[in-house]
């Protein structure tokens, strides 16, 4: 009877930890509909979060038989572990596993364990570890690799690209429509392989029609191959190489990681830590990089360590407001593309009117990741959504769906069907080969098709039409 | 403050109450009383205000705290005032405050009634005055929550204001499917209650309207006599389904999942099952002696203290003309009250519980200064806050209990009365002793006394906070004039 029900209004998923992760992933899965019930040690903590959302708290330690019984372990269909504490959260995917029957995501971020992330995850038959600091480090190093873009995703395994970039004053797309950029800016090959799919201004975002008119300070995101994503970069009139060097300010396991991957793509890292031990632990671990013992935050070392001069400035300390200003900072010193870490995600308004460049949010990729997994899961139940993202803080859905079957979209020229308002379909993936669509393509069984929009709530491709 | 969701609950609840209403309409075309038209008319009136109300849906569906206090205690009152219109309009209950606490007395799930001759009243009045303590006994809040569509997690606060017990828990991480899970486990046994009545020969209508009372351990009769004509079988069924209402409805949704091991652990019950075999055998052993009948003063003795400790009200034997021990007892027991998570009123047994442990490690400190104890419940310790809360609650019920009783001792009755008519009204019983006693009614009171009794009477239902909280200026103030940009 109970998995019935579930299977129809949403997962039972057990959450371990209310920390920042576990309380964004309360959050985001709750408005998902799906039956949470979150553990803490904290009192304090459960009783806030059950004040906010329609969960169950638990208070004791996650990784007890007693605990998860009390949880419902027996009936959960997932638990996530998002402790402080690596070991505990594979124990308590380790007991549930023995328990329950559900899936089980770790959280493990400690250096030690990154390099056995797979051996761990077969071992312990986990459906996922995720790692925070080393997902921040990927969109990090991303960045870094094409400094133009504010931020990049990848879907469909790497073969198509998100991108998101902002129209600087006096660029050429300013006052331009964008039916007018596929004809005359941009060279026909690359054009068609280009899709504008959504544009934010003002806070709000919009799904552009083809006389939509661009304007300076707009964010734009488009989807594209990496490299048609160059040459039309390069065609607006932006510098498209990937950075020389970067200056990193904090040494923590984020900034291990990013300078990890930065020096294996031959940029150059330089490395500001405040601690000395820490200093010495990265320098082993780092032999390549250039590692400062000093205060970060101290303008003087910063001008001797040359920040004027370097290409793109990374602040990593665990302060938000630190990284703030140390952004502020960089950009009115030098010309070097920046990218801010934050935490916290309060006063988010406040901190979008900043020019912060590029922000990263790891609790965010954190859920996302998580939250992708679950979308999935759940779908396999009742739809063929394949992948879930969000875009532009969770205003816009990008959607993958797999076709399967014959239907009211398939093997009919999009300029023939009547979609909803608000959405585009970007791609379509078919063997593997992505093609960006035109009025004439049609959807085919077997296809892959990405859909942007600003609707929620999709769960299958008939969803796209206007009923 | 969000005043807007205020009316928009409001709005349910009136039109919840509108469709409720339909059901004496029923009565009345069965049984062909012209009586029926004035639910009707009410009836529509509560769904068209309703609908009204809910017709613009508001901004925000945020509510905290004292959003929900305000709504809960609105609601209670709203209810209570549409209620008892068909009462007053169809002219069987002349007065507009005598028909008012009739209808809170019902919703309360109290029971006490100002009418003499209840027999005199229509079939539709009568089982409406029971229908207002099924729906009282769950709350109408919770029912509204377990049918409304709503939005956000913030909807606990209802339900924590209109359920009774110091911490309200949910059974399941939805509170929608808590809220169903627990109204079904409700209709069920009622369902069962009016099988067994029925079994025992009862008239259909006398069965459904004592399962009501039962239900919702309110306590209403529909004989001038309560329960005393009844054949001892449904009297015993009665007193038993009257416990099984007054457990931790919890019990019953680990039993529903064959966990009975857990249903029998729940330490609050355990307490509870034990104070009524020790106070039964005591008023047992007094009947005995007295010289009543060994079978009909131990189906006395468990009637009249599972009726008193469940709050329900029902009475088998005017137990005014008792032994003192048997009466000091049972106004203990109105009191204590029963489980938290129930449909009963009082003090609850978990809260009595835990001001006794507390008592316990008070005086731990006193022989060990430096020692430290927390006060255990179920084995877990009792968080700090929860200990407070209750500490709080017994200083205020009894302040209110006081204020009470001193404001009605200006009528010139004797303090029994007196005392007792506060007790079994906050408590929401129904019968006290002397004036007030089982075969007496509240109908002497004066206008004063008796809108002092229905303060006592929501109060005591809705657990003194979500009440007072209505006589904070600043909720006032809120409600009127702030307003988010």
């Amino acid at each position: 009877m109970k998995s019935k029900k579930s299977a129809k209004s949403g997962l039972n998923i057990i959450i371990v930890g209310c920390g920042k992760v576990g309380s964004t992933l309360t959050e985001q899965l709750c408005r998902e509909g799906h039956d949470i019930t979150v553990i803490d040690r904290n009192y304090d903590k459960i009783q806030a979060l059950s004040n906010l959302y329609d969960i169950m708290g638990v208070v004791g330690n996650g990784a007890s038989y007693s605990t998860q019984m009390e949880a419902g372990i027996k009936e959960a269909d997932l638990i996530i572990a998002v402790t402080n504490s690596d070991e505990l959260n594979l124990l308590c995917c380790t007991m549930a596993k023995q328990v329950g029957r559900c899936a089980a995501i770790a959280r493990v971020r400690t250096p030690d364990y990154s390099n056995e992330v797979s051996y761990l995850r077969k071992r312990l038959g986990l459906a996922m570890i995720i790692n925070p600091e080393l997902e921040t480090a990927n969109v990090a190093a991303r960045i870094l690799s094409m400094p133009t873009a504010l931020e990049v995703n990848s879907f469909a395994h790497g073969q198509a690209e998100i991108t998101k970039f902002k129209i600087p004053e006096g660029n050429v797309l300013n006052g331009m429509t964008v039916a007018a950029l596929g004809k005359n800016i941009v060279a026909k090959s690359v054009a068609a392989n280009i899709l504008i799919c959504a544009v934010e201004r003002g806070g709000e975002v919009f799904i552009p029609s083809g006389n939509f008119q661009f304007s300076q300070g707009d964010i734009v995101s488009f989807v594209s191959s990496r490299k048609n994503a160059k040459t039309f970069f390069e065609s607006i009139g932006f510098k498209t190489n990937q950075v020389r060097d970067t200056m990193i300010i904090g040494g923590g396991r984020a900034a291990f990681y990013l300078a990890k991957q930065l020096l294996a793509m031959g940029i150059q890292v330089k490395i500001i830590e405040n601690d000395r031990t820490r200093c010495e632990t990265l320098s082993v671990l780092l032999p390549q990089a250039i590692i400062i013992n000093g205060d970060g935050t101290d303008e003087e070392l910063l001008r001797e360590e040359g920040i004027q001069y370097t290409e793109a400035f990374v602040p990593l300390t665990g302060i938000d407001e630190e990284n703030i200003l140390l952004t502020l900072h960089a950009r009115q010193v030098s010309g070097a593309k920046v990218i801010t870490k934050i935490n916290r995600i309060t006063f988010k308004d406040v901190i979008s009117q900043l020019e912060l460049g590029s922000v990263v949010y790891p609790r965010y990729i954190t859920s996302e990741a998580i939250i992708a997994y679950v979308r999935a899961k759940k779908n396999s139940m009742d739809s063929n959504i394949e992948t879930l993202y969000h875009l532009f803080d969770s205003r816009v859905e990008a959607i993958e769906f797999r076709v399967d079957e014959e239907s009211g979209v398939t093997n009919i020229p999009l300029m023939e069907l009547s979609l909803k308002k608000n959405l585009l379909i970007s791609f379509i993936n078919r063997d593997g080969r992505i093609i960006i669509p035109t009025g004439q393509d049609c959807i085919r069984v077997g296809d892959t098709v990405m859909i942007v929009t600003t609707h929620t709530g999709f769960h299958d491709i008939l969803d796209i039409l206007e009923k | 403050m969000n005043s807007s969701i205020i009316r928009y609950i409001l709005g349910h609840v009136l039109k919840i109450e509108g469709i409720l209403m339909l059901s004496p309409c029923a009565v009345a075309l069965l049984y062909g009383e012209t009586a029926g038209f004035y639910y009707l008319g009410v009836a529509v009136l509560c769904f068209v205000l309703g609908l009204l109300m809910t017709l613009r849906r508001p901004a925000s569906q945020v509510f905290y705290m004292k959003e929900g206090c305000a709504a809960t205690a609105l609601s209670w009152i709203f209810l209570s005032v549409f209620g008892c219109l068909p009462f007053w309009l169809s002219r069987e209950i002349p007065s507009f405050t005598d028909a008012l606490f009739e209808t809170v007395s019902g919703f309360t799930t109290t029971g006490a009634s100002i009418l003499s001759d209840v027999e005199a009243l229509s079939h539709c009045a009568l089982f409406w005055r029971s229908f207002t303590h099924w729906i009282g006994g769950m709350g109408v809040l919770v029912f509204l929550l377990a049918i409304i569509p709503m939005s956000g997690g913030s909807h606990i606060n209802l339900m924590r204001a209109e359920s009774p017990g110091p911490s309200v828990g949910k059974l399941v991480p939805k509170i929608k499917s808590t809220a169903r899970i627990l109204y079904l486990i409700y209709l069920g046994m009622t369902v069962l209650e009016i099988i067994f009545l029925l079994a025992g020969r009862m008239p259909l209508f006398d069965a459904v309207c004592t399962s009501f009372g039962t239900a919702g351990t309110g306590g209403f009769g529909i004989k001038n006599d309560s329960m005393m004509s009844y054949s001892p079988y449904l009297q015993w069924v009665v007193t038993i389904f009257m416990i099984l209402f007054g457990i931790n409805f919890n019990a019953y949704y680990f039993m529903l999942f064959r966990n009975f091991k857990k249903a029998l652990r729940i330490e609050e019950v355990r307490h509870y099952l034990l104070i009524i075999l020790a106070s039964t055998a005591v008023i047992f052993v007094g009947l005995v002696r007295s010289s009543l009948h060994t079978a009909d003063s131990l189906r006395h003795a468990a009637f009249q203290v599972a009726s008193i400790i469940t709050t329900t009200g029902f009475s088998t034997a005017d137990f005014d003309t008792w032994s003192q021990t048997a009466k000091t007892i049972l106004v203990l027991l109105m009191f204590i009250g029963a489980c938290a998570g129930s449909t009963g009123g009082g003090i609850k047994v978990s809260r009595v519980v835990v001001l006794f442990k507390t008592i316990g490690k008070e005086l731990n400190s006193y022989i060990h200064p430096k020692s430290i104890r927390k006060v255990k419940m179920e084995g877990k310790p009792v968080e700090h806050e929860v200990v407070r809360a209750i500490n709080v609650y017994f200083v205020t019920f009894t302040l209110l209990f006081c204020v009470s009783v001193f404001l009605i001792s200006f009528e010139g009755r004797d303090l029994v009365t007196n005392f007792t008519a506060v007790a079994a009204t906050i408590n929401n019983i129904g019968p006290g002793l002397s004036l007030v006693g089982p075969t007496q009614n509240f109908g002497l009171f004066h206008i004063f006394t008796k809108y002092v009794l229905i303060f006592d009477m929501l109060a005591g239902r809705l657990e003194l906070f979500p009440l007072l909280t209505l006589f904070h200026p600043t909720l006032w103030k809120d409600l009127f004039t702030k307003r988010a940009k």
